[in-house]
């Protein structure tokens, strides 16, 4: 508590510091090919993403690379892997103007601010510059840019979103996979009467049940609903979003996730599906090195399969549309961009993606992953069906949302699938709360 | 009374530690109080709007009452385990002879272990799955009916998140008062007792009213450490589900951090200080009444 009235008190120091100086950019962030001297000297990048995964160790391989040529070079890796909290880090740089020469944030509208102040470089540019541009998946591109279609950041990695299921869970259930969304009830109620937990989810990150508002409107409307709804342009009272909180109610109803999932975490969530006491689960390619290789229980090692978004009758998008992120990206900030940042970047971008593919995951170019020794053939499965992906993909909408509505929206999504709130009820409270503050933050 | 020169070195003493809390505390609050006058999302110009945030926050916020409803439960179980539970077990230990080292240490423990890992551990102990240690009392002792996701009920949550802190400091009010309650001259309740007072009767009347000063103390101490509550029910429910479990202290680190909406953030740092002040305030003329009674 001392520490948060400290943060704060900081807060109010620098409000008073900064007020009336905003938007101090610095250099232009279309100028990405700066002239002068290559000067070595140590930089940051401030990241979310595990200290052990394979973008962390893979760039650090080839920073030390490029030190090994350029002494004095330094890259310095100050990581936050926890998202809330590496957010609160980085808006709290971001109002100091004290944000280091790398640094990770998704399309959100507050980067989108940030972007509008020229306080980062141009991607798109800075990317053809670079002559990587074109190497990129252009759905890696797509999940990264802001509406407008402007790029800002550089994706590291990439990944598809599917539903894995066990297939002998499914037959002792008598069901087939969905083929519509609308099937989900259906399928919850089988499961449920064959004493098996339908749907494992990671309740308590939140944003995993927020993946499930944003598929109905995005096959029965496409894209478009969402970047509509967060200008408060369209309502969670439209068809679309009526029909999406009358699915997730059902989906409560028909007891489709596992008891008391609000409070159950990643690992415990993940732990239900390979102990095999939950049929279905709903999460990204990343998880091929748990799900698809030999570190999977024996007992449910060949059941294991999956499915992607079924679409509903009349679907706006295709099969192969669904969510297919990028993660987190980086934006490079414009006020320290020079020609050593540059120079590092086109060894690094250049040399990344094949180093990355050599660690097995799925990376944003085209280079394709070397498949494990210890790899079930689902692996090559997932990945090929990655590669398929169309170029429309499902925007989270907790990276759509003004944040305080997305707030609202994840607090109120629980309670409607709990069953404590009705569907007009959660349609009507998640109304006022986008009137309330989606003009305010996106005027 | 002291001659000139110590008071002057009194002063001198006095000084630092004085800034510092300047520093620290009473500086931020004023800052606190200066932003929250205006609207600011941290990297857009400030805009002065003067008392906009109060009306909004007492007028136009729902959320906002329900936080502060939550609060004064969340005090209320904290301060029923903190101080009930503490003067029960003092008394208990008082009337110890043996072991009392031993007891006093297991019950101080769970102060000193970080906020972070008491989080966890109850994250597993009201867990459903993996079953934890509630449900499966509650089963093992044919209440299976009771055994529920504690953290995920609306009607439950907001118990289960204050548990953890009242319990992780009965330790603390339990030393504070025990060592209150053996300074109270034995021969009293001697006499007493002589008299046919029974054991109520003495505690009532004879070490009760003796300890009255530092129960005082205590009762300040943790209603304002309860009204500054934030980091178990952040840890275990963030806030949920629905605002179940928010407190004005949740709701104010995510309407900075999250929404990034310092103004209103700060108008909700101010509230908290008035709170905390007018408890202390409603508490001491309470108790000073009491004792003039």
């Amino acid at each position: 508590m001392k520490k948060l009235y400290r943060s704060l008190a900081a807060l109010s120091a620098l409000a008073l510091l900064t007020a009336g100086c905003g938007g101090s950019g610095g250099a232009d962030p279309g100028n990405v090919d700066p002239q002068g001297k290559i000067e070595p000297r140590a930089i940051s990048w401030l990241l979310s993403r595990p200290a052990d995964g394979a973008v962390i160790t893979t760039m650090e391989k080839l920073a030390d690379e490029y030190a090994a040529d350029h002494p004095g070079f330094k890259l310095n890796l100050i990581t936050t892997p926890d998202r809330p909290s590496y957010i609160q880090k980085y808006e709290t740089l971001a109002a100091a103007n004290k944000l280091p020469e790398l640094f990770d944030t998704d399309a959100t509208p507050f980067a989108q601010k940030l972007a509008e102040q020229g306080r980062m470089m141009d991607a798109e540019k800075l990317l053809k510059d670079l002559g990587l541009y074109d190497d990129y998946r252009p759905s890696a591109l797509a999940y990264q840019r802001f509406d407008d279609g402007s790029l800002y950041m550089i994706p590291f990695e990439y990944g598809a979103e599917v539903f894995w299921y066990n297939k002998a869970l499914f037959a002792k259930a008598g069901i087939d996979v969905p083929t519509s969304l609308d099937d989900f009830p259906a399928m919850c109620k089988a499961l449920r009467s064959a004493g098996v937990t339908p749907i494992a989810i990671d309740g308590a990150d939140q944003w995993p049940l927020e993946r499930w508002i944003a598929y109905q409107p995005f096959r029965t409307d496409g894209p478009e609903y969402v970047k509509a709804l967060k200008s408060a342009d369209a309502k969670f009272s439209d068809p679309a979003g009526q029909k999406a909180a009358q699915w997730l109610s059902d989906l409560g109803s028909s007891q489709c996730f596992e008891e008391g999932f609000s409070s159950v975490g990643y690992t415990d969530a993940e732990n239900l599906f390979t102990t095999g006491k939950a049929a279905v689960y709903n999460m990204g390619t990343w998880e091929l090195g748990a799900l698809a290789t030999d570190a999977l229980d024996p007992s449910i090692r060949d059941d294991v399969d999956f499915f992607t978004l079924p679409t509903v009758d009349g679907s706006a998008t295709q099969p192969n549309e669904y969510v297919a992120p990028s993660g987190i990206g980086m934006a490079v900030n414009a006020k320290t961009y020079d020609p050593l940042v540059r120079d590092f970047l086109q060894f690094a971008l250049t040399r990344y993606p094949d180093e990355y593919a050599a660690s097995g995951a799925l990376g944003p170019t085209s280079t394709e992953p070397k498949i494990p020794a210890n790899a079930t053939p689902l692996y090559e499965k997932a990945v090929s069906t990655a590669n398929d992906a169309g170029e429309e993909t499902i925007m989270p909408w907790d990276t759509q949302l003004d944040p305080t509505t997305n707030t609202m929206l994840q607090q109120e999504l629980t309670l409607l699938v709990q069953g404590n709130i009705s569907a007009d009820e959660f349609v009507s409270k998640m109304d006022a709360t986008l009137e309330q503050n989606a003009p305010k933050y996106f005027k | 009374m002291l001659p000139y020169r110590s008071k002057l070195s009194v002063a001198l003493f006095l000084a630092p530690p004085l800034l510092l809390y300047g520093a620290a505390v009473l500086l931020p609050i004023g800052q606190s109080l200066v932003l929250s006058l205006f609207s600011w999302d941290g990297i857009t110009e400030m805009q002065f709007v003067g008392l906009d945030n109060y009306r909004f926050m007492l007028t136009g916020d729902p959320v906002f009452w329900r936080t502060f409803l939550n609060q004064l439960g969340y005090v209320a179980i904290c301060l029923v385990l903190q101080l009930g539970g503490g003067l029960v077990v003092a008394s208990l230990l008082a009337s110890l002879t043996r072991g009392r080292e031993v007891i006093k240490v297991l019950y101080l423990l769970p102060a000193v272990i970080s906020t972070v890992a008491i989080a966890f551990l109850f994250n597993r102990v009201y867990a459903v799955h993996p079953q934890g240690l509630v449900n499966g009392l509650l089963g093992a002792v044919g209440l299976d009916g009771w055994e529920r996701p504690w953290l995920s009920d609306v009607n439950t949550v907001l118990a289960a998140v204050s548990t953890p802190e009242g319990w992780r400091f009965i330790g603390i009010y339990m030393v504070i008062i025990y060592a209150a309650l053996i300074a109270v001259p034995q021969e009293l309740a001697e006499a007493a007792s002589l008299d046919g007072a029974n054991a109520w009767h003495i505690f009532r009347h004879i070490r009760f009213p003796h300890i009255r000063p530092v129960w005082l103390t205590t009762t300040i101490m943790a209603t304002t450490y309860a009204l500054r509550g934030f980091d178990i029910p952040y840890l275990l429910t963030n806030g949920g589900p629905g605002q179940s479990s928010e407190l004005v202290t949740t709701y104010m680190y995510k309407t900075a951090f999250t929404s990034t909406n310092y103004g209103y953030a700060s108008t909700l740092a101010v509230f908290i200080v008035v709170e905390c002040l007018v408890a202390v305030g409603l508490l001491v003329a309470m108790l000073r009444r009491r004792a003039d009674a």
